[in-house]
């Protein structure tokens, strides 16, 4: 009877206590973590489809949540080079003489044959300002207590209606989004498949994108070295350097 | 006095009845005859664009790539092409080549984004294949290995540009990355194909090859072949041919085999078939309304002939002699009017631009027609066998008629 009792208590309790951080706090922590004053990743993304698989390389430079520059390295996309300032998302390809400014429908395309869209690398607002946040309990992914919490857009410039987000409740990092249209179709799928520490900051170094609309392909990207608030030269977000 | 006689007597005699009745034959074949000469030319003109632009008479590809045409699957490809070209030219069927590769393509200009077909060729062949030199607008063709670049006229004037401007396109590489590359317009083509003239952006082969990261491959082949050379066979020939290990590699088919190319112009004949069986019934009706007419307003006139002794047969021969004579002038006058009118607009043609803006359909802009001899002759013979045919339904009923009776009638 005493450990019914007991067991009942931490039915009750240990929810209440799991929930006593709202939806609105966890994503707040989510961006803490995974948004950086300034980073330089380097990494490698790999493609599989049905035709086989591609390994390219990149560097990306970020600086807060609006700026990001990613220049390809590998001999496929050498040159190749794609910055984000605050909405605007500009292409730069080295035999081009003009740089490609992404808008419309364009930013649904594919990030050089990936299951990522250049939209996918839009949004610097933050997902508070974009989303309505909810908390819908708590779930195991991987082995590890995650907060399920639901997003509803309240914007209509955000590329997905509305998305799940399974965010580890100790390190405050999603495990797995699940990104929907409007109807409520399952547009991508994230899984983050490692975490590490970097700088004192736990960061996703390895994880995996699905585009379900695509089928039969996949893309993952894995951090090989990463460095977070550094001396970046405030030039290198800029378009007119984009070319250099 | 002979039947023959009295029959071309009574045409001469009633001259604004035999003038009506000619007519109706006459614009009824005319009809005939010129539907069918611009069907031909309709016809004639499909197959050649489907040779020239889209599938060759014969068409060389990766044995994948058309398992996966819809995903521009650019690592299917031929490589060591130009070895193959070599040994497909030693073939004495053989008479023109091109190598091509065909992929999607975004044009960005003034931050606006269009589509287009871009197309990598060897514009000294080109030039042969598709006689580009007598479509081009303005401009020149351009030089290999420069970033040069031809546009339908249509494409340059969707996107504004002319002449000397410069266009960035940006497609997915053979290795499914993605690529931009800016193009000087050294010209614009006008297509004879509404749907090119609006989509193509032809380069030189080796700058596309660079720009698709595809190394000296080509995404395919198409063959022109000589006059009253048999496509299948040659192509059978040619894979039995071809370097074994190589051939198991590629697929080489005939127009024929294409199935939508093949299909649309089977489904295309046997609609053309239709609307030629329509307008044979329309213009029956025509000759047959007139006839009958023209013959029953006469019943008083056949009770004279019985009353004057001639014999029921000689009345209805009489008759369809009388329907035969208008026959044969109304058929051979439409047949003249419709041969005269599909002549010149054979050399002018006959201008369907408006027509087929934003159609997709492989037809030329211009489409000459084409007078269809087998077509014509039976026109001919069909309307005169149906004029005599139907004076003798109401002729014999008329005959049947005693004499006082078809002098009472009015």
């Amino acid at each position: 009877m005493k450990r019914l009792v007991i067991t009942a208590l931490m039915l009750i309790v240990i929810p209440s206590s799991v929930f006593a951080v709202s939806a609105e706090e966890i994503i707040r922590k989510l961006e803490e973590n995974t948004v950086f004053e300034t980073s330089r990743v380097d990494g490698d993304m790999i493609i599989r489809d049905r035709f086989g698989t591609k390994k390219s390389s990149f560097i990306s430079y970020s600086r807060g949540t609006d700026d990001m520059l990613v220049e390809f390295t590998s001999v496929e996309e050498e040159g190749m080079k794609i910055l984000r300032t605050k909405d605007e998302l500009y292409l730069f390809f080295p035999e081009a003489e003009e740089t490609i400014r992404m808008q419309g429908a364009a930013l649904k395309e594919s990030v050089i044959g990936s299951d990522m869209s250049y939209e996918d690398m839009t949004g610097g607002k933050g997902l508070l300002a974009s989303y309505n946040v909810t908390l819908e309990g708590t779930e195991e992914v991987g082995g590890y207590p995650c907060y399920r919490v639901g997003m509803k857009a309240v914007r209509r410039d955000v590329p997905y209606y509305s998305q799940t987000m399974w965010i580890d409740t100790t390190l405050f990092i999603y495990r797995r989004v699940h990104k929907f249209s409007r109807s409520g179709k399952l547009l991508k799928n994230i899984t983050i498949s490692e975490i590490r520490e970097v700088s004192g900051r736990q960061v996703p170094v390895r994880m995996v994108l699905e585009d379900t609309v695509k089928g039969n392909s996949s893309t993952e990207f894995i951090v090989r070295g990463m460095k977070i608030d550094i001396p970046l030269d405030p030039g290198i977000f800029s378009l007119e350097e984009l070319s250099w | 006095m002979k039947l023959y006689r009295i029959a071309a007597r009574n045409i001469r005699r009633n001259r604004r009845r035999s003038v009506l009745s000619c007519t109706a034959i006459a614009a009824a074949v005319m009809g005939i005859v010129f539907f069918s000469s611009y069907l031909k030319g309709m016809q004639s003109d499909l197959e050649k664009n489907i040779v020239t632009y889209y599938s060759g008479e014969i068409r060389v590809q990766h044995a994948d790539y058309e398992r996966y045409d819809y995903l521009n699957p650019l690592h299917l490809r031929i490589e060591g092409y130009r070895e193959l070209i070599r040994e497909i030219e030693a073939h004495e069927a053989v008479a023109l080549l091109s190598p091509r590769i065909r992929f999607p393509a975004a044009v960005y200009r003034d931050e606006e984004t269009y589509h287009a077909w871009g197309v990598g060729v060897d514009f000294d062949r080109e030039r042969e294949f598709q006689n580009l030199d007598a479509y081009l607008a303005e401009g020149r063709i351009p030089y290999e290995g420069r970033n040069e670049a031809l546009l339908g006229i249509g494409l340059a004037k969707e996107i504004g540009v002319g002449t000397g401007d410069k266009i960035t396109v940006m497609t997915t590489t053979m290795r499914r990355g993605t690529n931009a590359v800016t193009f000087l317009v050294t010209g614009l083509v006008r297509l004879p194909v509404q749907q090119l003239n609006g989509s193509w952006i032809l380069a030189p082969v080796d700058r596309v090859q660079r720009f698709l990261r595809m190394g000296d491959s080509v995404s395919e082949i198409l063959i022109k072949l000589k006059d009253g050379v048999s496509v299948e066979e040659t192509a059978r020939e040619l894979e039995a041919g071809l370097g074994t290990e190589q051939t198991r590699e590629l697929s080489i088919k005939t127009w024929q085999e294409e199935n939508t190319s093949y299909g649309f112009i089977k489904m295309a004949g046997m609609v053309y078939n239709f609307i030629s069986l329509f307008f044979f019934v329309l213009a029956s009706s025509v000759i047959v309304n007139t006839t009958m007419m023209v013959v029953f307003e006469r019943v008083r006139e056949i009770g004279t002939i019985g009353a004057l002794g001639m014999t029921r047969g000689e009345i209805v021969r009489l008759f369809f002699l009388e329907a035969l004579y208008l026959g044969v002038i109304g058929s051979g006058i439409g047949v003249a009017l419709g041969i005269g009118i599909t002549v010149p607009l054979s050399f002018t043609g006959i201008d369907l631009s408006s027509a087929l803006q934003g159609v997709s359909f492989e037809v030329s802009n211009r489409l000459y027609p084409s007078v269809n001899p087998g077509l014509t002759a039976l026109a001919f013979v069909y309307s005169v066998a149906v004029a005599g045919l139907t004076s003798l339904i109401p002729s014999t009923r008329a005959a049947r008629i005693e004499p006082v009776e078809a002098l009472r009638s009015i």
